[in-house]
């Protein structure tokens, strides 16, 4: 039985005995605790109505306050009672209002009524478009069983909904966002200590950041708490062949080597456990596998890690030195997308392993327990479909898979291939992996392999384009949403609701209320025989001071200390402690400690094209957002004035960006900002869409050059293995039209 | 703030705690609805140079005590408030433009579609509702701090009281102005000499007029 199995069996026990409190849930009175009008500002009595929300223009829901005159939303502003964004809201949240009242939105459901990505639409009503596509998946459903039909639902919270649908309607096949970003990040923390750590970076008095870009990347309350503690004299070292914003204002700056940092890792480790500079209490009490780390790690000096990562042998020996002065209150930093190599995995547990001999577990200024408020939740017992295949599609493709969040890279494989059994249907909500999965020309493939498509979302997003049937969502702002839990690194952790601060706009619904139709044309209404206001209270029904909270600020906030609170307690691993060893990688062919393969050269004439961020763009969510597009409407290609000259590529020049995966023209920008090896671009531009008005024709897709390689333990995309070659194709019009940084 | 003391609003801002991600930019734009391809606030920075580090420096208006705008304005319809805010009576602009080239800032700028001259005015708007003006509320990392330098309690006089603050001076011109940066940020010599349209050149006594 495979493991989704076993989750799904174990749910319909569990369900069976919380059936009669899930009943009581469910007819409770709805009541007006959810009014969520916050007290008038002083000053603005009767003009300006106030709604608490969260932010959703990335996945960080900080806190806000929507001001709105006249049943128009006219500022965001940030929520100063919410402790994990502490009264901040950046650029995109800002232009929250951008998306809100874009006139490019999604306005009512499109039916495509030409070639598929050729654009041309028929509106239908909601009627016809509900109809149509319980018709389709009850079609597939018969025909290729109901794990025929894939679900892909992005960061959101309502995305639980199309998950309890996926899994009531039948199918396995759910898949999220997780996969092309950090599932090997969580593989390598929660086998090494059981928890995927939070750090506390407040409190940290060294931090070392590799594959992480938390100045521009942001993360609430890290970026900000990071600044805080390098005000209070904590040092941060950046290891990044960009000279990111973060790497611009650390105290140090490493170009490494892209794909080496599991060298520089090992040498820490190997200074570490050779010099004796680990913290030897935690290490002997907490730890296993200690004596087969220090054998393992022998041949990992320094000086060997120097000539892998192009940064000096004394540097390594006095960072590890200065991080083990600064133990346990010294870290490296987990970072969040991890989709860069094929050992994405053993690169994190080499960072897990080396914050395991810092002994900073559980300590302030360390990595701390993630804690969550349990909320409660109406039950289902999901019908049982006899003719369902054994497993996902993507099961096996991967030595250690996430069987809950699966692979986008070999579900997609799996669906052009057609085995181990064909998948005809895709409904996708608010994720648009046309920009954000790796090779562009292979998610076509995918898609043309399909007999339906349904995409839910804002905008008509790449995604969307290839669609056979798009609906629209409405924004954030304009939402009813469940209670969701946040955690706000050591600050806090806690809850938030959206209200809406507006009504849907046009003939936008949510996708609650969608699936919920559908449910009932499928004749699984049974499964959804609740509102939004009955779901809250289920979840609420047991945290009545949360509800107050809600109320009353727009956030709980659980202030409780985040460091200190697991001394004594097991470590939810095998051996019960932290496991620099992982002895059970042995039976699914993994190395149980992580073992160094040297990477090879760039040939001359190629570069390592890698995937990062800017504050401004979330992947390709908000690149055509208008108060954004002020920013940068753009991308260019990042390349070094070394090769740059070789290849007589001037500013501004038109480049041509070329892989075995596809090719892409766009601007240069020629810069010492990139290590020479190494070309950068973002993501989200250079889209096939027209329906995002303000950036068509603009730039390039980088995921139409990436080739879509994986991480060999989860299967989470592996962006940073493509070598690219850069031809120079025109002259540039003007030398100054790339977007300045 | 104390209100039976006359009031001088003003900022001080933290060079080291930005990062430049410009929320601050986009919080002023939607608050003041300032029109497309135009910005009453900004991030400077100091390029990499061969220390390898940027420095990111957030400025705005800076509400000067003796403002060359409000000298070369020919009506009159720039001219500062008691608590020292520099301000302009679209009902009287004439959208000349002579305060436009005449901020040592480039702080201010015609609107498109009016013709009148704008600019930040520490969101009037707001501080009469009891509200710091977007940019500050927004930041994440409150680089910039804003109150009346005339209050003792302030955080604005503290700094001023412990900390050693520097401002950014036109060449040639003095305008006093009232933001105030921490001592340590790089960019302090980039303010340029006040001129009036066509890059006319006034003696200096002509920008004291005001």
């Amino acid at each position: 039985m495979s493991e989704i199995t076993r989750r799904l069996m174990t749910r319909r026990q569990m369900l069976k005995l919380s059936a009669a409190a899930s009943a009581a849930a469910m007819i409770g009175p709805a009541t007006g605790l959810f009014s969520g009008r916050a007290a008038a500002a002083p000053g603005q009595a009767g003009a300006v109505k106030s709604v608490f929300s969260a932010c959703d223009m990335c996945f960080n829901k900080c806190g806000l306050i929507a001001r709105v005159q006249q049943g128009v939303v006219t500022k965001l502003d940030p929520n100063p009672r919410y402790l994990k964004s502490r009264g901040m809201l950046c650029a995109r949240g800002n232009a929250g209002i951008g998306q809100l009242y874009d006139p490019n939105r999604l306005k009512y459901p499109l039916l495509r009524a030409g070639e598929r990505g050729q654009g041309k639409w028929q509106r239908l009503s909601w009627d016809q478009a509900l109809d149509l596509a319980a018709e389709k998946l009850q079609a597939i459903a018969e025909k290729y069983t109901r794990c025929g039909v894939l679900f892909m639902a992005g960061t959101d919270t309502q995305s639980t909904f199309v998950h309890r649908f996926a899994e009531v309607f039948g199918s396995y096949n759910v898949i999220s966002h997780e996969s092309n970003c950090l599932i090997s990040r969580n593989r390598a923390y929660l086998d090494t200590f059981g928890a995927m750590p939070i750090p506390d970076t407040l409190n940290c008095k060294y931090i070392l950041m590799a594959g992480a870009n938390r100045f521009e990347a942001l993360v609430t309350p890290d970026s900000m708490d990071i600044v805080t503690a390098m005000h209070a004299g904590a040092k941060l070292v950046v290891l990044d062949p960009r000279y990111t914003k973060t790497a611009a204002l650390a105290n140090e700056w490493y170009p490494i080597k892209p794909g080496t940092d599991l060298a520089f890792f090992l040498a820490m480790a190997h200074v570490l456990v050779n010099e004796e500079l680990y913290h030897k209490k935690f290490v002997a009490e907490r730890t296993s596998g200690f004596d087969q780390l220090a054998a393992h790690v022998q041949k990992y000096t320094p000086e060997w890690a120097a000539a892998e990562c192009d940064i000096k042998a004394v540097d390594i020996r006095r960072i590890t030195r200065e991080m083990a002065a600064a133990k346990p209150a010294a870290m490296v930093y987990p970072g969040r997308r991890t989709s860069d190599y094929e050992n994405s995995t053993q690169i994190r547990r080499a960072m897990a392993i080396v914050n395991a001999l810092l002994g900073n577990w559980d300590q302030k200024g360390g990595l701390t327990l993630p804690r969550q408020i349990k909320t409660g939740h109406i039950g289902y017992d999901a019908p049982f479909y006899d003719d369902n295949p054994e497993d996902r599609v993507d099961a096996g493709r991967a030595q250690m898979m996430f069987s809950e969040e699966g692979s986008f890279k070999y579900t997609r494989d799996a669906v052009i291939e057609g085995k181990p059994y064909p998948i005809k249907g895709w409904f996708t909500y608010k994720t648009n992996p046309m920009q954000t999965g790796a090779n562009r020309a292979k998610t076509v493939e995918m898609i043309n392999q399909l007999d339906f498509m349904i995409t839910v979302d804002i905008n008509l997003s790449d995604t969307a384009w290839m669609a056979d049937l798009v609906l629209p969502a409405p924004t954030s702002l304009e939402r009813e949403d469940p209670v969701s839990s946040f955690q706000g690194s050591s600050a806090c952790s806690g809850m938030v609701m959206r209200n809406p601060a507006v009504s849907p706009m046009f003939e936008s619904r949510p996708v609650f209320w969608i699936v919920k139709q559908l449910a009932r044309r499928l004749k699984l209404g049974e499964f959804f025989d609740f509102t939004m206001a009955d779901f809250r209270q289920a979840q609420l029904k047991k945290i009545p001071e949360v509800a107050a909270a809600l109320a009353k600020e727009g956030v709980y906030n659980d202030t409780r200390p985040s460091w200190g609170v697991h001394q004594g307690k097991d470590f939810r691993t095998p051996s019960k402690k932290v496991e620099l060893y992982v002895g059970r990688y042995l039976k699914h062919g993994v190395d149980p400690l992580p073992v160094y393969h040297p990477r090879q050269e760039v040939p001359e004439g190629k570069f390592r094209i890698v995937v990062g961020r800017n504050a401004y763009i979330s992947q390709s969510a908000s690149t055509n957002n208008a108060l954004l597009c002020e920013i940068q409407d753009d991308n260019c290609l990042w390349i070094h004035p070394r090769p740059a000259a070789k290849l007589a590529i001037g500013p501004g020049d038109l480049v041509e960006v070329a892989s075995p995966a596809g090719t892409q023209k766009l601007k240069a920008r020629v810069t010492e900002e990139i290590r020479p090896d190494t070309v950068y671009m973002d993501t989200g531009y250079g889209v096939i869409s027209k329906g995002l008005r303000n950036i068509y024709g603009k730039g390039a897709c980088i995921a139409a050059v990436l080739e879509d390689r994986a991480d060999r333990v989860t299967g989470n995309m592996a962006m940073h293995e493509t070598l690219v070659s850069v031809t120079k194709v025109a002259d540039s019009a003007a030398a100054a039209t790339c977007p300045k940084r | 703030m104390n209100k039976s003391r006359k009031q001088r609003l003003a900022m001080v801002i933290d060079t080291s705690k930005c990062f430049d991600c410009k929320a601050c930019m986009v919080a002023c734009k939607v608050e003041n609805r300032v029109p497309k391809g135009f910005w009453r606030n900004w991030v400077r920075n100091d390029g990499v140079g061969d220390r390898r580090r940027t420095q990111y420096q957030p400025g705005q208006c800076m509400q000067c005590a003796e403002p060359s705008c409000v000298a070369a304005c020919p009506v009159g319809a720039t001219y500062p408030l008691d608590n020292g805010l520099v301000v302009i009576d679209p009902k009287m602009c004439i959208g000349c433009g002579n305060c436009v080239t005449a901020c040592p800032y480039g702080a201010r700028y015609r609107d498109p579609a009016t013709h009148l001259a704008d600019k930040c005015d520490f969101c009037r708007h707001r501080l009469a509702r009891g509200q710091e003006p977007a940019c500050v509320e927004t930041c994440p990392t409150k680089a910039r701090v804003f109150g009346d330098m005339n209050d003792p309690d302030s955080e604005v006089s503290k700094l001023a009281k412990q900390k050693k603050l520097v401002r950014i001076h036109a060449p040639q011109v003095e305008t006093k102005p009232y933001i105030f940066y921490l001592a340590g940020t790089d960019l302090l010599d980039w303010a340029r000499t006040p001129v009036l349209p066509g890059n006319v050149h006034m003696p200096p006594g002509f920008w004291k007029q005001g």
